[in-house]
């Protein structure tokens, strides 16, 4: 680091300051730091920042070329609403089903590159334990992947701002925090999953399996559980729906799907509402919403065609507010637990294999 | 208080057994060199050291610290040079030793390091992916000796080294024994170890098969001096004059060169006996058996 200016030398020893209480305090902190500047040195990086940039960037160039007309409503609220209320394509799902690919396609030959090509012998020959190696190399990755990511949100932000959309930036901020909390979840994932295993080879075969299990296979297996519970155990009513719901909170993809919904539901019911549209047309909904997520639901009459209404059943706001358990802040917390539970693993088995 | 022990090390990987019962004792301050064809399971032998690699059997002790248990205090205090490494090809070489001395809470300074070890400082400062395999080596070599480390493990240091790295490594491994720190390095090539070896331990086939000095080592062999002397004119009575000598254990002539394997300290005796009995010796040439026909006499007995 550069010491030429006053305020430059200022930064550099406040960060010196950091590094060194780092140091002392997290034995893992030296290889994390090793990684993320051996990682950020990696032409592979651009590329990576290209496309999380274009993935993010697109529905506001959409409405901005004029390519897609968002209604008045739209624009006022919000360009974070192009992410569930684009024309055309669901954004939301986009993202869901591409972020994890690419975040675990960064983390997926973390360690067992090293043990191939041996630079794994050099790094334990340190004195570092193997957990040192697993969280230094998860949080190294993760450090590259946020900055990366980072990098793509602020040019975005910049875009939104300068266009004629209303840029509302505590829901940015929201979504850029709950997308973050995807990303390094299946950087973390991988990276577990990369030191869990022997080869390469084996790592992209067990990543691509979890990705695929977990974005296209869970939410019909917490159904299926559902299911078995009623029919075999008998177990219906509410604690049905709320061990199926959890279950399907337990799914990275599906928590970080049911968040950037009740963001962008603009009402106090909003957590209510997208946790109940995680369960299909063939659900109980009036339990889910009564029982489960202490809401009110009941029949309204809404204007259809002509002077004609029809009764909707809607799920109201209630008395009570949605149980502490499957509140935003909670469902946050389940996202994110991943990462320490996956690290847990993959240093249980990492632990005790010979290398 | 040994700086290694191996109490009865056996390591089966699946059906192979890499180590039979390794029993070894590395003293402080000295320099073991640890000899063996390859696939003996030298490297084997180190990584359980290095917690590697956990052993089936028996226990390893180094530095006083169980090797499994307490690993991290023994990488805190030794330095290693791994057999098959690589290094990170995106850091540049003082990169890497700015990490170990991070790692080590060392005060290290890089470019002394570099200088030390031979390496180019204008490639210490590029990236390591561009690094030859030997520059590699000395690279990797510098990072072991990053906080003056008590122990160092060196497995097979001389691999892609010139004669010049290989001479330059021979002498770091004796300045680091004059510091006071234990020098343990493998070589399947003797010539290596010869030289700078306090003791050497043979390993063939997962087990220890000797472990002596190298003087030890030859005379356990019972390998011994070849005299080759070239007289001017063939004479009766010489073999039977050399075989006189005490300390020869055989001579025989051809045509005028008689050939007497001896102890190395009769050669002079055996010289004077011939010339006594009328030899005219001209020129003499002496062969002391290398320590290649010994390793030979020990791994082919066990064949």
């Amino acid at each position: 680091m550069s010491d030429d200016s006053g305020g430059a030398a200022g930064e550099g020893s406040a960060l010196a300051v950091l590094d060194d209480a780092l140091r002392e305090q997290f034995t893992w902190y030296v290889v994390a730091k090793k990684e993320f500047q051996d990682t950020v040195r990696s032409k592979g990086l651009w590329v990576l920042w290209l496309v999380f940039t274009v993935l993010f960037v697109t529905p506001a160039l959409l409405v901005i070329t004029g390519f897609i007309e968002l209604s008045r409503q739209g624009q006022e609220l919000g360009t974070e609403l192009l992410i569930t209320d684009l024309p055309g394509a669901n954004y939301l799902n986009f993202v869901t089903v591409f972020l994890p690919l690419i975040a675990m396609f960064v983390g997926y030959a973390a360690l067992t590159k090293e043990r191939e090509s041996g630079s794994l012998k050099v790094l334990l020959s340190l004195p570092f334990s193997r957990r040192d190696v697993i969280v230094g190399k998860v949080i190294g990755r993760c450090a590259v992947v946020a900055t990366t990511l980072a990098g793509a949100f602020a040019f975005t932000a910049l875009l939104l701002v300068s266009s004629n959309i209303t840029f509302n930036a505590e829901l940015y901020g929201l979504f850029v925090l709950f997308t973050m909390g995807l990303a390094l979840v299946m950087v973390a994932i991988a990276v577990s999953i990369s030191g869990a295993v022997q080869s390469g080879k084996w790592s992209l075969l067990a990543n691509f399996f979890v990705y695929f299990y977990f974005t296209f296979v869970w939410n019909s297996l917490a159904n299926g559980l559902g299911n078995l519970l009623n029919n075999r155990l008998g177990l219906g009513g509410p604690l049905r729906w709320q061990l199926t719901l959890f279950v399907k909170l337990l799914s990275p993809t599906q928590s970080y799907k049911t968040l950037v919904d009740s963001m962008v539901i603009p009402s106090d019911n909003g957590q209510r509402l997208a946790r109940l549209e995680m369960f299909g047309r063939n659900a109980d909904r009036g339990m889910i919403c009564g029982d489960v997520l202490r809401g009110n639901f009941t029949t309204i009459q809404v204007q259809g065609f002509g002077n004609q209404t029809i009764p909707r059943q809607v799920c109201q706001a209630g008395q009570q507010s949605v149980p502490v358990y499957f509140s935003d802040p909670a469902v946050f917390v389940y996202l994110v637990a991943w990462i320490g539970l996956a690290a847990a693993i993959s240093y249980y088995t990492f632990d005790r294999v010979d290398l | 208080m040994p700086a290694i022990e191996l109490d009865g090390v056996t390591k089966r990987f699946g059906d192979v057994e890499a180590l039979r019962g390794v029993d070894m004792e590395v003293r402080e301050g000295e320099i073991f060199g640890f000899l063996g064809p390859n696939g003996a399971g030298k490297t084997t032998t180190i990584d359980v050291l290095l917690d590697f690699v956990r052993p089936t059997e028996g226990s390893a002790t180094v530095l006083g610290h169980d090797a499994h248990e307490e690993s991290r205090a023994i990488r805190e205090r030794t330095g290693v040079l791994p057999e098959g490494f690589d290094v990170y090809g995106r850091l540049t070489g003082r990169q890497h030793v700015e990490f170990v001395s991070e790692a080590k809470g060392a005060d290290a300074d890089p470019d002394a390091v570099c200088e030390r070890v031979g390496l180019d400082p204008e490639d210490f400062d590029r990236k390591a992916s561009g690094y030859s395999k030997g520059m590699k080596q000395r690279l990797v070599l510098g990072m072991a000796l990053v906080g003056e480390p008590d122990l160092l493990i060196l497995d097979e240091p001389s691999t892609g080294l010139d004669p010049n790295g290989a001479r330059r490594m021979r002498e770091i491994v004796r300045e680091e024994r004059e510091r006071g720190a234990t020098v343990f390095f493998s070589s399947h090539i003797l010539g290596q170890v010869e030289s700078v070896c306090d003791r050497v331990a043979i390993l063939q086939d997962g087990e220890v098969v000797a472990i002596d000095t190298v003087e030890g080592l030859r005379e356990a062999a019972g390998t011994e001096t070849v005299l080759t002397v070239n007289l001017a004119e063939s004479v009766e009575g010489v073999v039977a004059a050399a075989e006189g000598v005490d300390g020869v254990e055989s001579a025989r002539l051809s045509g005028a060169t008689v050939i007497v394997r001896c102890s190395d300290d009769v050669k002079m005796d055996v010289l004077t006996a011939i010339e006594d009995a009328g030899g005219n010796v001209e020129n003499f040439d002496t062969d002391e058996a290398s320590l290649d026909e010994l390793f030979a006499a020990y791994t082919e007995d066990e064949e």
